[in-house]
Formats: structure tokens, sequence, C-alpha cells
């Protein structure tokens, strides 16, 4: 079996505009959760969500490539930007590296792969329209009593004038295609290879990162860009969650102290925006060109609740489920396990759920860490973020500390304070969906064998 | 080792009907789906028809287990066209004893499915009513007051791509792996591709798989008319679609879902299953070109198609007959010829293509698994299903597109493409089982 390891990873996240940031500020128990600025979210219970700090997406584009960022959504331009870190960590020179730095790549120790044998697999949300954007239009076509008008949205009465549709940009729909997340970051690194958009939402990042390790595997590739991205700081994200009751109300005074996985106060998530990609590589290859390598990919595994949206098994039975798979197919024991990234809902039920799940598993828990209560929860981007955090965890043997887990529920192990060196061996990495969808990953530390 | 993957079961929902039977002779009779839409009124958009579900309503089967509240019309489609798949599989009907049997995490689901539509009259009145004339933005304050009071929180909720694949969890008790993918046109031959990985490497021994979609709302139309996409044939909605032609004028939006129940052989043989046939090849790539048009030479498409072929240690000359992805667009169909002919060389011509797009129209993330449900009946019954209105030739698509009528002929393995937006690529080859 080809074996595969992460070699360049990439963050943009309420933290951080760059995985390094990102992680410094995990480290140093930092929360970037704060009051809504994106738009006026004044009659909302929960007016807080985790933000990204501004950024400017033509920056990390190739100059050609400027015009296209025009027709990205949110979420698509958070994917390109972490995309940019991950390929520039990983010191590939694709195609948009090379043009970025006028033909030449950065250093003379960049490689450039074969674009035919680079993936690309990012998990994607519902993307949202712009409201504004929308409704300009439709007010065009309003009847008086604020329905649209379908003939007038269709074609204008007067023919010297636009109709409603017609003043939405030609390429409107390309903004939202959950696809368009792989297929910007495909095009500007010129990754030719098996391509794919999983939309599980929370899940979505550990299903992409397995499905394309399969892929290389299976020699079907020997690199990806591998991840997950996602907004749902938007007003119908808000509306969504708010009217689901996923959300606390009690934290708009306190937003670094409002998302409290796992702890006795837990009231509810907050919503959040961001992305992350890793790059990973098969073994052999990523050794030929010197990569630094932060990982190693040991397990995977997915399931189903096949319960409703937002119910949890009690016993969580199948969040135990994939744990077991993942470390069956990494051939390793609970016990060998040094620490745990788990699906941190901070949602009740779900929580007590995980606990019931992983504490079927381990008969004396590892250490449990999330980045959650500090960004938020981001959709298709919460466990790309994770597996970012988890391999650079392995990577410089540090473990993390949980914020806003006072009392934690059954008194589990939560880290408090950071720990260096941590002797880590073996992280799971674990999330579970809404709609019920799990996906487990067990990264190992990568030791040359000598 | 790698385990052989057969389908044991299908089911659709279709503009041509929610039968296999039916419309599978619809089909071979060269009939149309396409009609003006009735879904809203679009007598004023510049497309006036689509391929719809007619007068469509989920089986009271499915309504009443009282799990599926307010899903949307793409989980419904799923839904039944999963039931139809199941039952032709032999498998226990669920609730009974002998599905309790069944081990839940051996089995998975994993569907290539789009979104659910926007709760349209919601959206568009709250929007429209507190937007601020004077200074041409939306009051978001008003607009949240409202939007709490107006939304279903459930209707909303189901709108997320990965609730087919939870409402299919749930009715079957299907706890295995469990993902869906949106590569827009690509999505359900991805997913039934990747669907087959996971039973070869032992993950699952069942997987229901497919994909279900419905765009034909005012937003979906609206995306693609301003894409000029479609075809805006008004005065014709049957001929519109003209797959190959030199009149070729755009793609006819469809909706609907294909669901396929992929099985490890050797489970399949233990519990005597019906085997209607093998998935024996799945290649995937993407363009890297441009997010408004696919590569000029079809080198995704290339791509994809020869990773199938290696997949399925075939050669050009042994596939018997392409499923074309043919949309009926000018690009994807003289794109779709020439990569056809760059990756078969000299057997292009001899290939019988077509494309059921011409009668079904184009079922957006659900095109794929109906299509691979059509190349299963195309082995069953040894005859070719035809492209429809088919009579001008174009001198840049110059292959065999079965035109008009359907055809027999000896078929043992069959190749289907899906292209989608932004230079989505998959292939799948599907062969006549064989011990």
């Amino acid at each position: 079996m080809r074996r595969v390891v992460i070699t360049g990873i990439g963050a943009v996240s309420p933290l951080g505009l760059t995985a390094a940031d990102s992680f410094n500020a995990f480290h140093s128990g930092r929360s970037g959760v704060d009051t809504i600025g994106a738009f006026d979210a004044s009659s909302f219970p929960c007016r807080i969500a985790g933000s990204v700090p501004a950024f400017k997406t033509a920056d990390f584009v190739p100059k050609s490539y400027r015009k296209s960022t025009k027709i990205m959504a949110r979420d698509i331009e958070l994917a390109v930007v972490a995309a940019d870190n991950a390929v520039r960590d990983a010191r590939l020179a694709t195609r948009g590296i090379l043009e970025s730095g006028g033909g030449k790549a950065p250093a003379d120790n960049w490689y450039a792969p074969d674009p035919s044998r680079v993936g690309c697999n990012i998990g994607a949300g519902l993307i949202c329209a712009d409201l504004n954007e929308l409704t300009e239009a439709m007010v065009r076509a309003a009847n008086p009593d604020n329905t649209l008008n379908l003939a007038r949205w269709g074609k204008s009465d007067n023919p010297s004038e636009s109709s409603g549709m017609d003043t939405l940009a030609p390429l409107w729909l390309l903004k939202y295609l959950p696809n368009m997340l792989s297929c910007h970051v495909s095009i500007i690194h010129d990754t030719r290879g098996p391509s794919n958009t999983i939309t599980c939402q929370q899940a979505s990042a550990g299903l992409a990162l397995s499905e394309a390790c399969r892929t290389i595997q299976r020699d079907q590739a020997d690199v990806a860009l591998v991840g997950g991205g996602e907004s749902l700081v938007h007003p119908m994200g808000l509306m969504r969650w708010t009217l689901l009751k996923l959300l606390t109300e009690s934290g708009n005074e306190n937003p670094a102290t409002a998302c409290r996985p796992y702890d006795a106060r837990c009231s509810g998530t907050v919503i959040s925006e961001g992305a992350g990609v890793l790059v990973i590589e098969e073994l052999e290859h990523a050794r030929r060109r010197g990569a630094d390598i932060y990982a190693e990919i040991k397990g995977m595994a997915s399931c189903a609740s096949a319960l409703p949206l937002g119910q949890a098994d009690p016993a969580g039975e199948p969040l135990a489920h994939v744990c077991r798979r993942a470390l069956a197919g990494a051939k390793l024991r609970p016990d060998d396990v040094s620490a745990l990234l788990p699906p941190a809902s901070a949602l009740p039920q779900l929580d007590q759920s995980d606990i019931a799940g992983i504490s079927s598993v381990f008969s004396s828990l590892p250490p449990m860490t999330t980045p959650r209560g500090a960004v938020g929860d981001a959709g298709a981007a919460s466990q790309a973020i994770d597996l970012v955090m988890a391999a650079q965890m392995l990577k410089r043997q540090i473990l993390c500390p949980t914020v806003n887990c006072d009392q934690p529920l059954h008194d589990i192990p939560v880290v408090k304070s950071p720990k260096t060196p941590a002797d880590l061996a073996h992280v799971l990495i674990l999330a579970r969906s809404l709609a019920g969808q799990h996906s487990a990953i067990v990264l190992s530390r990568y030791q040359e064998a000598h | 080792m790698r385990h052989r993957v057969v389908i044991t079961g299908m089911g659709w929902v279709t503009p041509l009907g929610c039968d296999i039977e039916s419309v599978w002779r619809r089909l071979l009779a060269g009939e149309s789906g396409v009609a003006p839409i009735r879904n809203f009124d679009a007598r004023a958009f510049p497309t006036t028809f689509a391929a719809e579900v007619k007068d469509y309503h989920v089986p009271d089967k499915i309504a009443a287990s009282g799990k599926h509240s307010r899903i949307s019309r793409a989980t419904g489609f799923a839904l039944d066209a999963a039931h139809q798949a199941w039952a032709q599989a032999a498998l226990p009907e669920p609730g009974t004893p002998e599905h309790k049997k069944l081990n839940p995490y051996d089995i998975g689901a994993y569907l290539g499915s789009g979104e659910g539509s926007l709760d349209f009259s919601t959206f568009t009145r709250t929007a429209i009513a507190n937007w601020k004339r004077d200074a041409d933005t939306l009051d978001m304050a008003g607009w949240g007051r409202d939007a709490l009071k107006s939304f279903n929180a459930l209707a909303e909720i189901e709108q997320e791509p990965a609730l087919p694949i939870n409402h299919l969890s749930m009715e079957f008790n299907a706890r295995g792996p469990a993902l869906n993918c949106l590569t827009a046109c690509a999505a359900s031959t991805q997913a039934l591709g990747e669907a087959t990985e996971i039973i070869r490497r032992g993950d699952a021994s069942i997987m229901i798989s497919g994909g279900a979609h419905s765009m034909i709302h005012p937003f979906g139309v609206t995306g693609f008319n301003r894409l000029t996409a479609l075809s805006t044939l008004n005065d014709d909605p049957r001929r519109a679609c003209r797959p190959f032609d030199a009149t070729r004028s755009g793609f006819v939006i469809g909706e609907g879902a294909g669901v396929l129940i992929l099985e490890n052989l050797q489970h399949a043989l233990s519990r005597s299953a019906p085997i209607l046939a093998e998935v024996v090849g799945y290649g995937s790539s993407a363009d890297a070109y441009r997010v408004t048009d696919q590569h000029p030479e079809g080198r995704g498409a290339v791509m994809a198609i020869n990773e199938a072929l290696k997949d399925a240690g075939l050669t050009p000359g042994d596939i018997d007959y392409i499923n074309a992805h043919g949309t009926g667009t000018k690009e994807n169909d003289s794109t779709e010829t020439h990569a056809i002919k760059a990756a078969f060389g000299s057997h292009a011509g001899r290939v019988p293509i077509s494309s059921i797009k011409s009668m079904m129209g184009h079922l957006i993330a659900a095109a794929g698994a109906v299509e691979a449900v059509t190349c299963v009946l195309t082995l069953r019954d040894q005859i070719l299903p035809p492209t429809a209105n088919y009579s001008v030739p174009d001198p840049e698509c110059d292959l065999d597109y079965v035109p008009n009528e359907p055809r027999p002929a000896r078929v043992d393995a069959v190749m289907s493409n899906s292209f989608g937006f932004g230079g989505q690529n998959d292939t799948l080859i599907i062969r006549r089982y064989r011990p």
C-alpha cells in the first residue's frame, strides 16, 4: 500500500490568515469570536461569530487570474487563500506560484509537480447568494405587495430597460456552485488529477481528505490539495442556525467566552467561517523532493447516524464505530492515541453523545483538545481547520489548549494549558455533521526510518 | 486484492416517468419529456420550458413514515428511486425482521445530490419588503426580524446537499460510509465511481448510490439563462435539445433522480441477488482550464476516459456503446466528440454514441445516475437508445450518434461520460456480468 503524508498546510480562520497564525492563536488560547461586523445582526438573539480578518483575494492569485476573483463567493475566496498558503508551505511550484513569481519559483528547492498527478478535493457547504446583489435585481420586478413579479423578472415591460434577471451578472450562478472551490483552486494551481467536492457539512473535510488519500493509495495521483471551506457568517446562515436553535444567546456581551464545547455552561454554538487546505502526498514522492513532512495519514473511516438532523445517539455508537474503524485501519489500539480532537459541536445533547461514544472506545481517555471554542462552527471548514491544527501539533510536538471549557462534562481530560514537548505519536480527529455523517482521521508522527 | 462490484438494483424518477420499464420503453421510442414549465410561471423567461417530473408526489409509503417532513424535491426523488432499487435488489423491506438482521454499518450511501431549492416566496418577499430604496441596500435589521418570523427552520435546513443521504440513511438504516459529492453535472457519475471504490476496498458490502436534483425553480432557470446555456426554442420544446446536431443551441434543464444498489459480488452471490451488471472502470479528472469553458481539446475528458479504461483493464475496441454527456450545447458536443476521438483513436468511428438528454433533458447532478441506469438496460436488452432530434450533421461532430431510432446491438461493455461546469470530468465503464 502506498503511504500518504502531509507536506503542506494552509488555513484562513478567525484566528488568522495563515495556518501558522491560526496555530499560534490556538496555542496561546486566544479566541477569534467577536461581534458580527459583516452585516447588521442587531435583530438576532445571537449577534456574534467567528469572522476572518480582512484580506484581499487578489493578493493570493496570479495577476492573470485577478478578474476571476469577481465571480467568487466568500466561501470560494477563503478556499483560494488557504490553498495558496498550503501550496507555498509545501514548496510546490504550481502554475499559480510560478506566474506570481514572474515565471520563477521563490527558491531553488521548490518542486513543480506533474499537473496530471495532482488532485483537488475541497469540501464545501450550501453557498448563500449575496442578498443585496439579488434584492437589487428583484426590486426592479417587485409587485406592490412585495412579491416578485415573474413576468417583469423575466422580461422588462419597457424594451429600453433591462428586466430583473438581466441586471444579474451573466456568470452570477457560478459564484454559488459548491464545486467552484475546487475548480478555482484546480485552475490556479493547474491540478488536473481526480477532483471532488464533498458536501457533508462539518464532516466534509475529513471525508475529502479520505477520498483524496485513496486516490493516491490506488496510484491515480501523487499529490492532492484537500480540505474544506465555508462561510456561515451570512444573514441566511445566521437566520438558519438561529431558527434551528443551535446558537448561544448568552454570549453577546463576552463573545470570546461564548462558545463552550464540553463545558457544563455550554448553551449553544456560534457560526464561523474559514478554510483549511492540506497538501497530501505519496511518501516516496515527498522524500524524493525533500519535502518537510508534518504527519502520516494512517487511518480513515466514515459512517452515518441514520438519525434526524441535529440528533445524536445518546450512547454515541456511530462515533465509537468510526473511532474503532479508523484505529483498526491504522493498526492501532485505543491506548496508542496520544491526543484526540473531538467533533465539539458545542451543543449540549451532541457533546454528551460524543463523550459517551468516545468513552466506550477508550478505557482511559487521551487528552482532548479543540479549536472550536475559539473559532466557532465553520461548517465544511471546521474539520479542515482541526486537521491543519493536528498536523502542526504533531510536527511541533505541542499540545494546544481548549478555551472555554472550565468545567468539563464528566471530567473529560480537556487540555487546559499548552504542553511542550507533548510526545504525540498518534492524533485522532473526529467530526460529525448535523445531518449525521461522521468522519474519523488518524494522523501519526512521521519519523524517518533508519 | 480488490472486490468486484456489481449492480443489483436500480430505480429512477425522471421527466419520462418514475419506473424503470415504462421510461425505458419511452426512451427507445424516442419520446420527449420536455414541455412548458409548470413548477412556476416562466412565460416571460428567455426559456419557458423544461423536462419536469410531472404531477409528482412522494409515494405514500415513504411520506407516511413521518421521518421525511419538509423534505426538498430532490430528497423525495432520491427516496423514491432508492426504494425502487432496494426492492429490485431483493433486499428486505425496512421495518421487517429480515431487515433488522442486516448489519447497518455494512450499508452505505454515496449520492451526488444537489441542494434543495430556496423557499422562494418567503425569500423574495422578505428581501423586497426590506429594501431601502433611498439607500439602495437592504435594511438588515428589518430583514432579520422579518426573516426570523417568516422562514421555517426545517424547510431551510432541508436545502443542505447532505440531506438526501441523511434521509436515505434513516429510511434504510444505512450507517456505513455516508458521503455526498456535488461536482455539478458530473456529480452522480462521480458518486457511483467513488461508491464502487468503497466496496472494492471492503469498507461496505452495499452502497446506495446515484444522485438527485432539481433546479427547475425561478433562480435556477435564471442562473442558466444568464449563462446563455439553455436552449430558447420556446416554440418547439420537444425538439429543443439536439445533441450533436448542427442546429443545437443549448441544453434543456431537467430534474429527477437515479439510484443504484452497488454490491460486493460475493455478498450478492451469497444472498442469490439478481446481478444486473458489473461496474468495472472509473476515471476522474479536472480540466484546470476555465470556470466558464471546457478545455477546447477536452483534455480533462480524455484523461477521465483513459483512466476509466485503464481501471477496467479494457481498450477502446472493447467498448460497444458510449452514453454521452451530450448536453446539446455547441461547446460540449464538439468537445466531447473531440475527446472521444482522441481517446478512442481509430475505434472512435466504430463505437455508437447517444445522448438521452435529447429526450430526458439534463438532470444536472442526477444526470449521470439516470444515464448509468440506461447503460445497464442497454446491456440487458442488447439495444441502444437513440439520440432524438438529430437531423443536420455537424462537421465538428462526425461520429455515429444513433440518430432518432433505437438500434439493436451486441453490447458487452459500455461507457458513460459526465462533465461538469468548472471542468469536472467523470467516466464509468459498466459491463455484462460474467462469473
